[in-house]
């Protein structure tokens, strides 16, 4: 993948500027399939449907927070569908089967996060290995593990509270999930745009060698990215957990394809340099609006695989179709 | 020390050789320990496991050597796998007519894929990873979401009997379709110009090579065996599943990395690939036969993956 130019790694307004053009697309792909759903079905429009739509893509929405981190850099994060299969294992783990108080399984289980996140950031700055592969491996090695925990077995019976996070709602509107997904994006946001490091991540991904030509430690913020992006993807585990009182091996399969799709309809680009973070959870509202629109209006879930896919190609070729006219640098095909 | 480490891997090492010699190293030390490892028919039980991986790692190859990827390879499978199915029982079909068309409906979504990535110039990656989607939606819809079975015992025999207690006809296929492509990538013009495209797309161009053409063209290619990969496993399961083959395109790009290919486009071999399969088919083999358990393979197997591209990496850094 081609790296941007030197001159506009190093612009500082580089993220705040392309921020707007970033999140142009996504805005506009947003409002036209809300209106189409608007339009078609009843009971779409409704603050409850909205709530829903919301708590739904929380998971997913958390994963693609992480991920739009790691694509910021440049890399990518194959693993985070198996991290969460294995966090929610772990806190089961830890609390069924070694009795641990709960909410010290919870702890343990977002642990293994940042964990697999250390090992996929050391994998890629100091082995060097791709981020493809470094991902690929821990894909394979955390999803054993999570197999091998229980050889395979679920986990079961979580206490009602757990439960509770997912679906009480509180206000009338809002569970403790959906809570937890708003302050992320939330400290998201402000970390990628407010703070050094957040900028220094979007400064390696433009061009690595400029980043350390001056003077950012590019392996300790390439390490950083993944330790998010790991972390992010064990508290999903543990919200998926909740949310369907059990924990299981297989959890988060082909999630990480999703995670990826939604940072990538959101504006962020694959080559690095380039992320939104608001631009994510515009990504996250039209994958689940469309889930959410789709199944009102009773299309197979398979048709719906199908219109994912195609939304993908067309919000990408959007993208990149602005990008080229707008006059800035023209992206590589690889 | 990370310096002396460096030449060794060098001094024994050339490229694309590495994954030889963990084969060879892996293969000695099976020998040495696990006495039912060292049969004719084990070894003929590890290449008919690797057929469908190495199908598709063929196609994959190519398309890796351009620098682009293939996630769709999976779902293609499946498509084409159901396809078929259900011209046979459904549509009744005769045999050749509906593998025919079910190979067909690969090439169709391989030919998209290139499409997708030349003219609309979508990066492979979203590309593929769309028709991932799109190719399982397809899959289930076109069967009603349900298995076809009872296939003609000769068709399941294509992959079930052995000729001269060796090969099944689909295993020689693989071998047959692994030397064709290798003798074609390295003594063609048009594996030459497959390489050139994965150095430098603009200087390929320049040299006159159809880069547009010549791109479109692996991805038809890796759809195409993507569809014949579907027969095969319709064959061997003698059944069509919509789920078939869910997660196989993270398989096969394993088998292609570890066989030395680099994502980054213009290096690597059909051979070295199917080292690469053979790896992780006699790992996995090594693996059950000293009863360890089928989880800690797959650990063990992303252990594999990273320890064979880190060694490459370390040994190509100046």
């Amino acid at each position: 993948m081609v790296k941007r130019s030197a001159a506009s790694a190093l612009s500082g307004t580089s993220a705040g500027k392309t921020l707007r053009n970033i999140v142009k697309g996504p805005i506009v792909g947003l409002l036209a399939i809300i209106l189409f759903f608007a339009a078609v079905t009843p009971g779409f429009f409704s603050f409850g449907n909205f709530i829903n739509i919301f708590n739904q893509i929380a998971i997913w929405g958390v994963l693609a927070l992480g991920m739009t981190f790691v694509i910021s850099t440049g890399g990518v994060d194959l693993s985070v569908g198996c991290v969460l299969g294995l966090a929610s294992m772990v806190m089961g783990y830890a609390a069924e089967y070694l009795g641990l108080p709960f909410p010290l399984a919870m702890l343990l289980g977002t642990l293994v996060g940042p964990v697999a996140g250390l090992i996929n950031g050391l994998l890629v700055s100091k082995v060097k290995l791709p981020p493809f592969i470094a991902t690929l491996s821990m894909f394979y090695v955390a999803r054993g593990l999570a197999n091998i925990i229980t050889d395979g077995d679920q986990i079961l019976n979580y206490p009602a509270w757990f439960i509770g996070l997912n679906y009480t709602r509180y206000l009338g509107f809002i569970t403790v999930s959906g809570i937890v997904f708003l302050l992320l994006v939330g400290s998201s946001q402000f970390f990628l745009t407010k703070t050094g490091a957040g900028r220094n991540l979007l400064a390696v991904g433009g061009s690595e060698e400029v980043a350390r030509l001056s003077g950012i430690n590019v392996d300790r913020h390439l390490i950083l990215a993944y330790v998010i992006s790991g972390t992010f993807a064990a508290i999903a585990g543990i919200m998926i957990a909740s949310r369907v009182n059990a924990s299981e091996p297989a959890q988060g399969t082909t999630y990480e394809l999703y995670a990826i799709a939604i940072a990538v309809i959101g504006g962020t680009s694959l080559s690095g340099g380039e992320g939104s973070i608001i631009g994510t959870l515009i990504g996250a509202f039209i994958i689940g609006i469309l889930n959410n629109g789709l199944n009102l209006n009773g299309i197979s879930p398979f048709i719906q695989t199908i219109l994912v896919g195609v939304i993908i190609v067309f919000a990408v070729g959007l993208d990149m179709f602005s990008r080229t006219r707008g006059g800035s640098r023209p992206q590589h095909a690889a | 020390m990370k310096k002396r480490i460096q030449t060794f891997l060098m001094k024994y090492s050339s490229s694309g050789k590495g994954s030889l010699y963990a084969l060879i190293l892996m293969v000695v030390f099976l020998i040495a320990t696990t006495p039912s490892f060292v049969s004719m028919n084990n070894f003929l039980n590890i290449i008919d496991q690797i057929t469908i991986n190495g199908i598709m790692a063929i196609g994959v190859t190519l398309v890796i050597i351009t620098g682009g990827i293939d996630l769709s390879v999976g779902s293609v499978l499946a498509f084409s796998m159901m396809t078929f199915g259900v011209l046979t029982k459904d549509a009744s079909l005769p045999y050749v007519l509906s593998i025919t068309i079910g190979i067909l409906a690969g090439t169709a979504c391989g030919l998209v894929n290139g499409l997708l990535v030349t003219k609309a110039k979508i990066p492979p990656f979203i590309a593929t990873l769309s028709m991932l989607s799109i190719a399982r939606g397809l899959a289930n819809i076109v069967s009603g979401n349900t298995q076809r079975y009872d296939f003609a015992f000769w068709f399941s025999d294509l992959s079930g009997k052995r000729y001269f207690n060796l090969f099944s006809i689909t295993t020689t296929l693989l071998l047959v379709l692994t030397i064709l492509f290798a003798l074609y990538m390295k003594y063609r013009e048009g594996g030459k110009r497959i390489y050139a495209i994965g150095f430098n797309p603009e200087v390929a161009r320049l040299a006159g090579v159809k880069v547009e053409r010549v791109t479109t063209m692996v991805y038809v290619i890796s759809g195409t065996l993507a569809g014949l990969a579907g027969i095969v496993l319709n064959s061997q399961l003698s059944s069509s599943q919509p789920y078939a083959a869910v997660g196989y395109e993270l398989n096969v790009i394993a088998a292609v990395v570890i066989g030395g290919a680099s994502l980054s486009g213009g290096i690597g071999t059909i051979g070295g690939t199917f080292i690469g399969a053979l790896i992780i088919g006699v790992l996995r083999n090594g693996l059950n036969l000293n009863g360890v358990n089928v989880f800690m393979q797959q650990v063990l197997i992303g252990v594999v993956i990273a320890i064979t591209v880190g060694i490459d990496m370390l040994r190509s850094r100046k």
